[in-house]
C-alpha cells in the first residue's frame, strides 16, 4: 500500500502489552488518515460518556497520508482524545519535526490506553518498541526532558512531550514537540499524564512508499513555487510570521482586549511583529519541508525577563497579550517561553488569566483568594500566574480549571469567554460573525483551527467578506470546516495547504490536494470526494460529542447580549440565531443540530 | 480636507522613510475617493491587498470624509 502504512501501534500502560494492527485499506480511504482515522478508533472503541482523565480514555496520535511525503508542510499530526477541558472532542494539530518522525517508524497511528502505574515514555525505532521507565523526567520541565531523552536515546530521535502542567492535569495542558510545537488544545497533555506516560520518542528510515514518487515530487516542487504571496520575499509570513496579524485585527475592531471587554488596544504598537522583529527576533524556524517558514527563533538578550526560545504567535500576543492588557514586550515573550516549557496552551493560559483579572477588578476574587493583586496590565502577575497554574499551586489550582469552572466557582461564569468550555482564540466575532458561528458549532469548542473564515473576513484569502454581516456565513463555515477536516486528516498545515485549494475563480476546492492524494496513497480521489470524506469525519465527531452530552450550540452572552463597546464593530453582536438554523440545514442535521438518519446512511456513518 | 492613509506591516516599505506608525497624513480636495488616495501608493489594488475605510469594507469609489482612515495590507492567511 502507497501514502499510508496501514499499520497502527496499540500500546496498553495498564499491562504494558504492545501490539501492531493492520488497518484497513477501505477505512483509511473513507476516514483519510490523522484527524479522521482517529475519530474512526475513538468513536468505536470509547464511550463518549467516559471520564476523560480515566484510563478507559484513548489518547491517539495520528499521521496523515501526506505527512513524510515531499508534499509541502507535510508534516503534520493530529492528537485526538476526550477533552477533559471540554468534555466533547479534543483533535489537536502540531508540526515541526516529530510527525515525520512518527510516521517513519512504520505506523500510521499510535492507540494509547489504560494507565501506567509509574511514569512511563514509549520509545519507537521501526521494530524497536519499548516502554521505559520516566522516573526520572517525572516533574523535569519540557526542554530539559527533551534533552534527556535525547541523550539516552538518539540525537536522531525527536521527541513528544508533556511538562509540569500535564502531569499535574492542568486542563490547558499541551503536548509539546521539538521543544516548542505544541498539540495544544483541549487539554490533551491533561491525558497524557492521566496515563503518566510522559512522553514519545519516534526515529525510524520508513518513509512511506507513494504510489507515483516522479509525479509527488514535481507537482509537490511546483505547488511549493506557486502557493502566492505568502512566500515570496518580503511577504509578511516571512518577516513577521504571524506576528504582523495584531495590527489587522486592531484595525478591524476585533483584538481580543481585556477579556474581551474591548475589541482594540491602545498599545498594540509594544507588541505587534515590528516591535518583535526590531527587539528580538533572531531568526525564522521552519517547520519540516515548509516553504511559509511561520515560527520565530527569539531571545530576550538580559534583563528580568531574559531567556530564549520560540514565538510569540499571533494567537499567543492576542491571549496573554491584549487579552491580559498587557504591553511589556519582554514579559510577554518571556510568558509564551514559559508556557512552552511547562507545557501549556497560551490561548487557554492566557485567557483563564485574563478572566481572572476580571474576577479580580470587578471585585468577585481579591488578593485573599488570589495570593496577590491581579490588574489588568500586570505582566509580572501574569508571569506569576502561570507558575501556579502549571504547578498546581494556591490560586493556581482554580486557574488550571480552566476559565469557565473558574468563573463559576466565584458565581459569575458570564465572564467566562469560552465555547463547550474551551476558551476564545484571538478573533472577537463580534466584529467577525462566521467566526461567531464557527465557535458555537465547532466540535472541539471555540477555535480557528477548526475552519478559520477569519481567512476571507479578515484577511481576505483568498476573497474578502463582509466581516459584520451574517449573509452567506452558514455555508461560508461549512465549506471552512469540511477543508480544515481534509487538511487535518491529510498531514498537511492549513496556512500552505489553503493555498492548494484556490481555483482560477478563487473558490476553495482541494484540486490539487486530491491530486497529491492520488499520487500518494494511489486511491483515485476526486475533489468531491476528498471533500465528502472530510465531511464524513466531520458528522462522526459530531455524533461523538452529541453522545459526550455536549448539544448545545450556543455563545458566552457577552457575545450575543453586549455590544463591543469600541472599534469599527462597535455596537455588534453576534446575530446567531440569523445563521445557526441555515447551517442545521446545509448540513443535514435536524432542528437540534443532529445528523439526520437520512445523512448518516449518505455519508455510510452507523447511526 | 484632512484624511490618514495607514499602512500595515510589510506595505509600511512604500511609506516614505521615517514615517510614523505607518501613517502619512494627506491633505484632499472634497470628492476625493478611497481608489484616488491609495493609488497614489505602490501597492496591487487587487485581490493581493485588502482595503478598508474607517476599519469597514468599502467600495474604492466611495468619496472620503475629513478625518477618515483608508488603511492597507497584504491579503495573506493566518493567525
Amino acid at each position: 500500500m502507497y501514502g499510508w502504512h496501514l499499520k497502527l501501534l496499540r500500546v496498553n500502560l495498564t499491562t504494558k502489552k504492545i501490539t501492531t494492527e493492520e488497518i484497513d485499506p477501505k477505512i483509511a480511504h473513507d476516514y483519510l488518515g490523522g484527524r479522521g482515522l482517529a475519530i474512526h478508533y475513538l468513536y468505536k472503541e470509547v464511550d463518549p460518556m467516559v471520564d476523560p482523565l480515566a484510563p478507559e480514555n484513548k489518547l491517539i496520535f495520528a499521521t496523515g497520508p501526506l505527512t513524510a511525503t515531499p508534499a509541502p508542510t507535510g508534516n503534520r499530526y493530529m492528537v485526538v482524545t476526550k477533552s477533559p477541558l471540554t468534555g466533547a472532542l479534543a483533535h489537536s494539530n502540531s508540526g515541526g519535526e516529530f510527525p515525520t518522525w512518527m510516521k517513519r517508524t512504520g505506523f500510521d497511528l499510535f492507540i494509547f490506553e489504560g494507565k501506567s502505574p509509574e511514569p512511563v515514555y514509549l520509545f519507537v525505532n521501526e521494530d524497536q518498541i519499548e516502554l521505559r521507565n520516566a522516573a526520572h523526567l517525572w516533574g523535569k520541565e519540557v526542554p530539559e526532558t527533551t534533552d534527556i531523552l535525547k541523550g539516552e536515546t538518539s540525537l536522531e530521535a525527536r521527541v513528544a512531550c508533556i511538562g509540569p502542567a500535564g502531569e499535574n492535569l492542568a486542563l490547558m495542558a499541551s503536548i509539546m514537540n521539538d521543544k516548542h510545537r505544541a498539540a495544544a488544545r483541549s487539554g490533551v497533555g491533561a491525558v497524557m499524564g492521566s496515563k503518566n506516560l510522559k512522553a514519545v520518542v519516534a526515529m525510524g528510515n520508513k518513509n512511506p512508499k507513494l504510489h507515483n514518487s516522479a509525479k509527488m515530487v514535481s507537482l509537490s516542487v511546483q505547488t511549493s513555487k506557486n502557493v502566492g504571496v505568502d512566500v515570496k520575499k518580503g511577504s509578511n509570513m516571512r518577516i513577521y510570521g504571524t506576528s504582523y496579524v495584531p495590527q489587522v485585527t486592531n484595525t478591524l475592531g476585533i483584538l481580543p482586549t481585556r477579556n474581551f471587554q474591548q475589541g482594540t488596544f491602545e498599545h498594540v504598537s509594544n507588541i505587534d511583529g515590528d516591535a518583535l522583529k526590531n527587539q528580538y527576533l533572531i531568526r525564522h524556524t521552519p517547520c519540516y519541508r515548509c516553504p511559509l517558514s511561520c515560527g520565530r527563533l527569539t531571545e530576550v538578550p538580559d534583563g528580568k525577563y531574559k531567556g530564549k526560545g520560540e514565538g510569540p504567535e499571533y494567537e499567543t500576543i492576542s491571549s496573554l497579550g491584549t487579552g491580559c492588557g498587557v504591553s511589556d514586550l519582554a514579559a510577554l515573550v518571556k510568558a509564551n517561553y514559559l508556557c512552552n516549557e511547562y507545557g501549556m496552551d497560551t490561548i487557554g493560559a492566557g485567557m483563564t488569566i485574563a478572566a481572572a483579572m476580571e474576577l479580580y477588578e470587578k471585585g468577585y476574587i481579591n488578593d485573599d483568594i488570589v495570593g496577590q493583586s491581579l490588574k489588568f496590565g500586570d505582566h509580572d502577575a501574569v508571569i506569576a500566574m502561570l507558575k501556579k497554574m502549571a504547578y498546581n499551586e494556591g490560586f493556581g489550582k482554580d486557574l488550571a480549571q480552566g476559565s469557565y469552572r473558574l468563573c463559576e466557582k466565584y458565581g459569575h461564569p458570564e465572564i467566562a469567554v469560552t465555547t463547550r468550555k474551551q476558551e476564545f482564540p484571538g478573533y472577537d466575532p463580534r466584529g467577525s460573525q462566521g467566526m461567531g458561528l464557527l465557535y458555537a458549532t465547532s466540535n472541539k469548542g471555540a477555535s480557528h483551527m477548526e475552519g478559520d473564515v477569519a481567512y476571507e473576513e479578515v484577511f481576505g484569502v483568498p476573497v474578502k467578506e463582509n466581516p459584520l454581516t451574517t449573509e452567506g456565513k452558514p455555508e461560508l463555515v461549512k465549506h471552512f470546516e469540511d477543508s480544515f477536516a481534509l487538511m487535518d486528516s491529510s498531514g498537511v498545515c492549513v496556512f500552505v495547504g489553503i493555498r492548494y485549494m484556490f481555483n482560477k475563480d478563487r473558490m476553495i476546492l482541494p484540486q490539487i490536494l486530491s491530486e497529491m492524494l492520488q499520487l500518494s496513497t494511489g486511491a483515485d480521489y476526486t475533489p468531491e470526494e476528498a471533500l465528502k470524506a472530510a465531511e464524513r469525519v466531520y458528522n462522526l465527531e459530531r455524533m461523538f460529542i452529541l453522545k459526550a452530552g455536549s448539544t448545545v450550540d450556543t455563545l458566552p452572552p457577552r457575545m450575543l447580549n453586549e455590544p463591543l463597546p469600541d472599534g469599527p464593530a462597535k455596537g455588534k453582536v453576534v446575530e446567531l440565531d440569523k445563521m445557526l438554523p441555515e447551517f442545521y440545514a446545509l448540513r443535514g442535521w435536524d432542528e437540534n443540530g443532529w445528523p439526520t438518519k437520512e445523512k448518516l446512511k449518505e455519508l455510510g456513518l452507523p447511526n | 480636507m484632512i484624511v490618514q492613509v495607514k499602512m500595515l506591516a510589510n506595505y509600511r516599505e512604500v511609506l516614505p522613510p521615517g514615517t510614523k506608525h505607518g501613517t502619512v497624513e494627506l491633505d484632499v480636495p472634497e470628492g476625493t475617493t478611497v481608489y484616488d488616495v491609495i493609488s497614489r501608493f505602490s501597492i496591487p489594488l487587487n485581490d493581493e491587498s485588502v482595503i478598508v475605510l474607517n476599519g469597514l469594507m468599502t467600495d474604492m469609489n466611495a468619496p472620503l470624509q475629513a478625518g477618515d482612515t483608508v488603511t492597507a495590507f497584504s491579503a495573506i492567511a493566518g493567525g
